[in-house]
């Protein structure tokens, strides 16, 4: 009885401490890094992972310009880290290791800095989104144009000029939609 | 008896050169209340808000259900839902290693979820089955359409047996609800994981039987994995393996078992002062270790784990990168054993991961250091569905349900985020019946201990912590969102 009263009162104040609600103080100071993002970024990164952070498939390179800061951040934490868990490894297994190779040679970097960097300058997510926006909108057009003519049954020419102007918008939406620049796999999506 | 308390105390933290009047600065005014029996409540939010908004919580567990007990303490007019629909969800994970080496029942840690529900707040047993963020809306696995004005995702994650070949596992499980099919070969033949909850039960017979036949005087194998995903509670695989360590010692038989980890990965711990303080504990019981092994299948008849080891060669010259490029290599190799412990990979929910607010990996991607969604700003995340790095443990829940609800609020007022999650966590990793180290650390990758005492050493004291206070914190503080 004595002995779990002790044992109760040492947690109990354990518990105390613990529920004293001061937040765990940050042990490191700011990290300073003697290179940009952007200077990393071009003098670096870009020789496998592209101009337009679009991914190099030769290089083994993944694109980066898919994905926002947050969630690009982590992936670029994992990478600098070699993996975000005890015991689990890593998903980037030969980034980590070409990773200590180029924080070696100078080229380290702000994870957030630099997500933030490729998301603002080279971010594509809503590129394919737009691009079926305006076929879907085209398309629209399209049909309303066509509905709108009014086709006396037996004249021929009508409906040469209702192809026609189906041909012409359909070009049209392709010449934008080459227009947009997206990554090649995405364009083979819209394409399909 | 306070002074005999108190006492015990001062003599330990004498050893360690802190005075009594800093202790007593240390432990505060809420060890005091504790002792009093009333509950610290510390954390209460001084001011409540008076601003409506309909808030909805997916997922009732430790994280849901804590953030939900925050916004009804929060606020004036509370219009919260929790969608949740195992009934034991507000069980108390932590305990099951305790469980899994028969130092607790399993009824130690089983609690009703109906018990944990605040008051003010509205509980649908149904889970979330679409999403719509666009609009604002959730579908449920009962047919109904919830619109909010905020959601908080804190569905959890599902353990993926299945991707493990040859235990004839279809399909993903929660570590409470329906786990027939992973129970009828996981939890027998000395095959065994703490990681759900009856499996934790079932580990505990499987570990009496690998001891008794280690008695005998039989030579025994017990193998302990890790998988490739990120997981919860990163140092549960290694705790079961240091609580079956201390079983066998205690029945005189440690002689006669080989124990082995088998991680994918290539260390112990993140941060390297842990990492060399569990290699060094790893020599000191005379563990073996490999690194670099994942678990792919399992022969529950044969006895017999494959692995895929993996490694790193040397490639051609990269005139890019100005450096030798690296070829990833693999094999398998398969190992006997009498015991093992199986961390199955872990992922989001499918119904989540192929969701607008899922990504890429699945897990919710928020800003680590807000919880809001990346795309989606009325939309939250914690616990461990979110995509942040280290995050997945109840210590790490307990920092981020403060962030989100206060963050929620500051937005529901068109106010500035105040509050910032710095990634802390902590691994209470339990190395022998009597000691625990207390592993705290943050996106520093530093140790941040909450006690002036060096973190790398195993204390008892902290084995108190772990076995008699945290479940009482966890259970009525942070539940009722008020530590």
């Amino acid at each position: 009885m004595k002995k779990t009263t002790i044992v109760m009162l040492a947690t109990a104040t354990l518990f105390g401490l613990s529920g004293c609600g001061n937040d765990t103080p940050s042990s490191s100071e700011a990290k300073v890094y003697s290179k940009t993002a952007t200077e990393v970024y071009t003098q670096s990164c870009k020789k496998c992972h592209g101009d337009n952070a679009e991914g190099i498939v030769k290089k083994k390179a993944p694109a980066l310009n898919d994905r926002q800061a947050g969630e690009l951040e982590l992936d670029l934490y994992d990478v600098k880290n070699g993996g975000t868990n005890q015991s689990s490894g890593t998903d980037h297994d030969i980034m980590e290791h070409n990773m200590q190779k180029l924080l070696d040679k100078g080229y380290d970097y702000d994870p957030k800095a630099m997500a933030e960097y490729i998301e603002k300058n080279f971010y594509k997510k809503d590129a394919p989104k737009a691009a079926v926006k305006i076929v879907k909108e085209a398309a629209t057009e399209v049909v309303e144009e066509v509905k709108a003519v009014e086709v006396p049954t037996e004249v021929k020419e009508t409906t040469e000029k209702v192809v026609k102007i189906v041909k012409e918008a359909t070009t049209e939406i392709v010449e934008e939609v080459k227009a947009v620049e997206v990554p090649t796999e995405v364009k083979e999506v819209v394409a399909h | 008896m306070l002074k005999e308390g108190m006492d015990i105390i001062d003599a330990h933290f004498k050893n360690e050169g802190v005075s009594r009047r800093d202790a007593i600065k240390m432990f505060g005014a809420g060890g005091a209340a504790m002792l009093m029996g009333s509950g610290a409540t510390t954390e209460l939010n001084a001011s409540s808000s008076a601003v409506k908004a309909k808030i909805l919580i997916v997922g009732g567990g430790l994280a849901g259900m804590s953030t939900a007990a925050r916004f009804a303490n929060s606020l004036d007019n509370p219009d919260i839902t929790v969608l949740e629909p195992t009934s034991t969800s507000t069980s108390y994970q932590p305990g099951q290693t305790l469980v899994g080496a028969g130092i607790w029942e399993a009824s130690d840690v089983t609690y009703q979820r109906d018990n944990f529900v605040p008051s003010g707040v509205t509980l649908i047993k149904e889970k979330a089955v679409e999403f719509d963020p666009e609009n604002n809306t959730v579908k449920t696995s009962g047919g109904k359409t919830l619109k909010y004005d905020y959601m908080v995702i804190a569905a959890g994650l599902k353990l993926d047996f299945a991707k493990i070949e040859g235990l004839g596992i279809s399909d993903t499980i929660t570590t409470r609800g329906d786990d027939s099919e992973v129970r009828k070969v996981v939890g027998k033949n000395g095959i065994t994981s703490i990681y759900f909850a009856n499996g934790a039960a079932d580990t505990w017979t499987e570990m009496q039987k690998f001891i008794a036949s280690a008695k005998s005087g039989k030579k025994v194998k017990g193998l302990f994995t890790h998988p490739n995903t990120p997981i919860k509670c990163g140092g549960a695989p290694k705790k079961i393996m240091y609580l079956t360590d201390a079983r066998l010692r205690e029945a005189g038989a440690r002689d006669n078992a080989e124990l082995t980890f088998l991680p994918n990965g290539s260390k112990m711990f993140g941060v390297k002062e842990y990492h060399d303080a569990i290699v060094n504990q790893f020599e000191a019981r005379d563990f073996k270790w490999n690194y670099r092994h994942n678990l792919v299948a399992v022969d529950p008849v044969k006895k017999v784990a494959t692995f895929n080891r993996h490694w790193k060669e040397k490639g051609a010259w990269d005139e890019d990168l100005e450096e030798y490029s690296i070829v990833p290599r693999s094999e398998k190799v398969e190992k006997e054993f009498d015991f093992l412990h199986i961390t199955p990979p872990m992922k989001a929910a499918e119904e989540i991961a192929n969701s607008p607010v899922g990504s890429a990996k699945g897990w919710v991607p928020v800003k680590k250091e807000t919880l809001q969604h990346v795309k989606f700003p009325n939309v939250f995340a914690l616990g461990d569905i979110a995509a942040v790095p280290m995050g997945k443990t109840g210590g790490s829940a307990r920092k981020q349900y403060k962030v989100v609800v206060d963050n929620i609020i500051a937005l529901m007022e068109g106010k500035e985020f105040t509050s910032f999650y710095e990634g802390y966590t902590v691994c209470p990793l339990i190395t022998s019946i009597g000691t625990v180290m207390l592993a705290e650390f943050n996106w520093t990758k530093k140790p941040t201990p909450s006690f002036p005492l060096d973190p790398t050493q195993e204390r008892w004291i902290w084995w108190l912590l772990k076995v008699y206070a945290l479940k009482p914190m966890t259970q009525y503080g942070m539940l009722s969102g008020r530590a």
